[in-house]
């Protein structure tokens, strides 16, 4: 069997696969399709200060290759994360991942330093990138001295592994990489969700109520794994692609570019099951190529360009 | 949080057929991989091609019937989803998520109650009217009142008119039966005598339909279901793209809305507030 363990940083995973925030629940919702135990990490829904009633219907569209949400980081609240989710994911044999969202790096901050008391948690991935709040301006992800402080603040709150989730609606993401590192991230996700909208031009109506969202599935692969590749040319530290990932080749695919692990998002709607053999998928994707190890895919191109 | 239920699985099924129905249906008949028991009315499953990209998402599809170790889903062809189900030939596979949903809930016997469909929302009435004798409602306490724009969208009226019920047929064009809504047909045959007044309500059809369903239940006191359709991401209560709006003193009133595919798609009409007052 090809080894597929990963070192993050000080986190040791199992897998390269990791759920990607919003596709997968809080805590275990999933297990009876995809057991967590065969994931590398399972990284929680957004977890916010304060409970969000979420955004109005139509909150979804689907549109090629794709679809939009804006479901707008609808959640409980960090109170009711804490008293009722981590208790039920503290037996997953698995390494948990909590998402942060705030409206300020000092809300970024005390949500991580409430949630570094808790053991359940082996790592935050700070959300710097919902394009469904605030109006779409995704303030924390197109600013980097905005970025950089908002990490900051984390990094002083919180002795855990952070890892900062990007958007790829910016010009320059290396920047954001850049960014992110000096802040203190040990890790980056990318990407979020590109933004999108969808109308019906006979009626006028818009796809989704607030007319733009997230646009996510296999159609921005190619986008996502363009913005992974900046990243890792950029830092130094890991990167989790995120992007279109539906099966044990796109994951790969990622790892040539460098990134150390990947999320899996939209496709676990196609298939909530898919998550429950992707590991085993890879490792057969690995042995069938004569392969022992995902070390030795990760980072071809970099060698291949070199190379040349 | 509400999880997807415990009999729920993610699984391949074979296409075994489909067949045209009127102007704008089909009959999808499928054969999952792992055969399900029983399943009640008004519980559904996730379907989607897997041989193309689009559409990326599956789609929730009601229930309509179970003949041995095949389901049958009774399918209004309105867009690219559907249409690429209703393309589908014998032999391919398709992804089957479910049993998915709450289902109606218990029916209870002695209770007179009348069950209103509106067109496509027919679907969860074939298993559901099943369900409630077997259940120990008496087929003289219950009505189906079926509506449809015009005779041609009554989808498989006979089928329902066979199983031993009496089943009124309401058009808009007034091509068959009652000549206007569902809900007009109910009050004629409460004023005349032929349903009683505090029989309960069980509905499943268009928004504005079921707006006035949960309207009519608030006005009289009668206690009044309704099977939703909500756009569905997931189906499995991951994705929170089928809000539904609760009602502040109801039973989900903890929280502002309640998730269609896990907490529904059946509301009793004192939890949610689809109808704008």
């Amino acid at each position: 069997m090809p080894s597929l363990a990963v070192t993050l940083g000080e986190l040791q995973l199992a897998n390269p696969i990791l759920s990607a925030s919003g596709t997968f629940g809080h805590g275990l919702e999933m297990e009876q399709f995809a057991p967590p135990e065969r994931l590398g990490g399972l990284v929680s829904k957004t977890v916010t200060l304060r409970p969000r009633p979420g955004n109005p219907a139509p909150r979804i569209h689907e549109t090629e290759a794709g679809f939009l949400n804006s479901i707008g980081l609808e959640n409980r609240g960090l109170e009711t994360y804490l008293a009722e989710t981590l208790p039920e994911v503290a037996g997953a044999d698995t390494r948990i991942f909590c998402n942060i969202g705030g409206e300020s790096p000092e809300e970024y901050a005390r949500l991580a330093a409430l949630l570094d008391e808790r053991s359940e948690i082996d790592a935050l991935e700070i959300n710097l990138s919902c394009p469904n709040v605030q109006g779409g301006r995704l303030p924390f992800s197109t600013d980097p001295a905005l970025a950089e402080r908002c990490v900051r603040a984390v990094r002083e709150a919180t002795s855990k592994p952070i890892f900062a989730k990007l958007s790829p609606n910016v010009s320059r993401i290396a920047e954001l990489a850049v960014a992110v590192e000096q802040g203190g991230a040990d890790g980056i996700t990318a990407v979020n969700t590109l933004l999108g909208m969808q109308v019906d031009w006979r009626s006028g109506k818009p796809g989704l109520a607030t007319v733009m969202g997230g646009y996510s599935g296999q159609g921005i692969k190619p986008v996502a794994l363009r913005c992974a590749w900046e990243c890792v040319q950029a830092v130094s530290i890991p990167v989790l692609g995120c992007g279109g990932i539906a099966d044990a080749d796109d994951v790969l695919e990622f790892l040539a570019v460098g990134c150390a692990a990947v999320q899996v998002g939209t496709a676990s709607f196609s298939d909530p099951g898919l998550l429950g053999h992707l590991a085993a998928d890879l490792a057969a994707r690995l042995e069938a190529a004569g392969l022992e190890s995902i070390a030795q895919v990760r980072g071809s191109l970099e060698r291949h360009l070199s190379a040349k | 949080m509400p999880r997807p239920p415990e009999d729920s699985r993610s699984q391949t099924a074979e296409v075994i057929s489909v067949e045209s129905l009127g102007a704008d249906g089909v009959l999808l008949r499928v054969r999952p991989q792992e055969p399900l028991p029983r399943l009640r009315g008004a519980r559904f499953f996730m379907l989607r091609r897997e041989d193309r990209l689009s559409p990326a998402i599956p789609r929730p599809f009601s229930l309509y019937d179970q003949a041995g170790d095949e389901l049958v889903f009774l399918i209004k062809l309105l867009g690219r989803g559907t249409r690429a189900l209703g393309d589908m030939q014998p032999g391919a596979r398709l992804r089957l998520i479910g049993p998915l949903g709450n289902g109606w809930p218990t029916f209870t016997p002695a209770q007179p109650l009348v069950m209103l469909a509106g067109g496509i929302g027919s679907v969860p009435f074939l298993v559901g009217i099943a369900d409630a004798l077997r259940e120990g409602v008496a087929a003289e306490d219950m009505t189906m009142i079926y509506g449809a724009a015009t005779a041609a969208q009554l989808f498989e009226f006979e089928r329902f008119a066979a199983l031993g019920v009496r089943v009124l047929a309401a058009t808009d064009d007034g091509s068959r039966g009652f000549a206007g809504h569902a809900l007009e047909c109910l009050a004629v045959e409460q004023e005349e005598g032929r349903i009683p007044p505090d029989a309960w309500l069980y509905a499943c059809g268009p928004g504005p339909m079921l707006a006035a369903v949960e309207r009519l239940s608030r006005n009289t006191g009668v206690p009044a279901w309704l099977s939703l359709e909500e756009l569905m991401g997931c189906g499995v209560g991951i994705c929170n793209g089928c809000p539904v709006p609760t009602r502040p003193e109801g039973p989900l009133g903890a929280w502002n809305n309640a998730k269609c595919c896990v907490e529904g798609p059946v509301f009793s009409t004192d939890a949610i507030q689809i109808a704008e007052n």
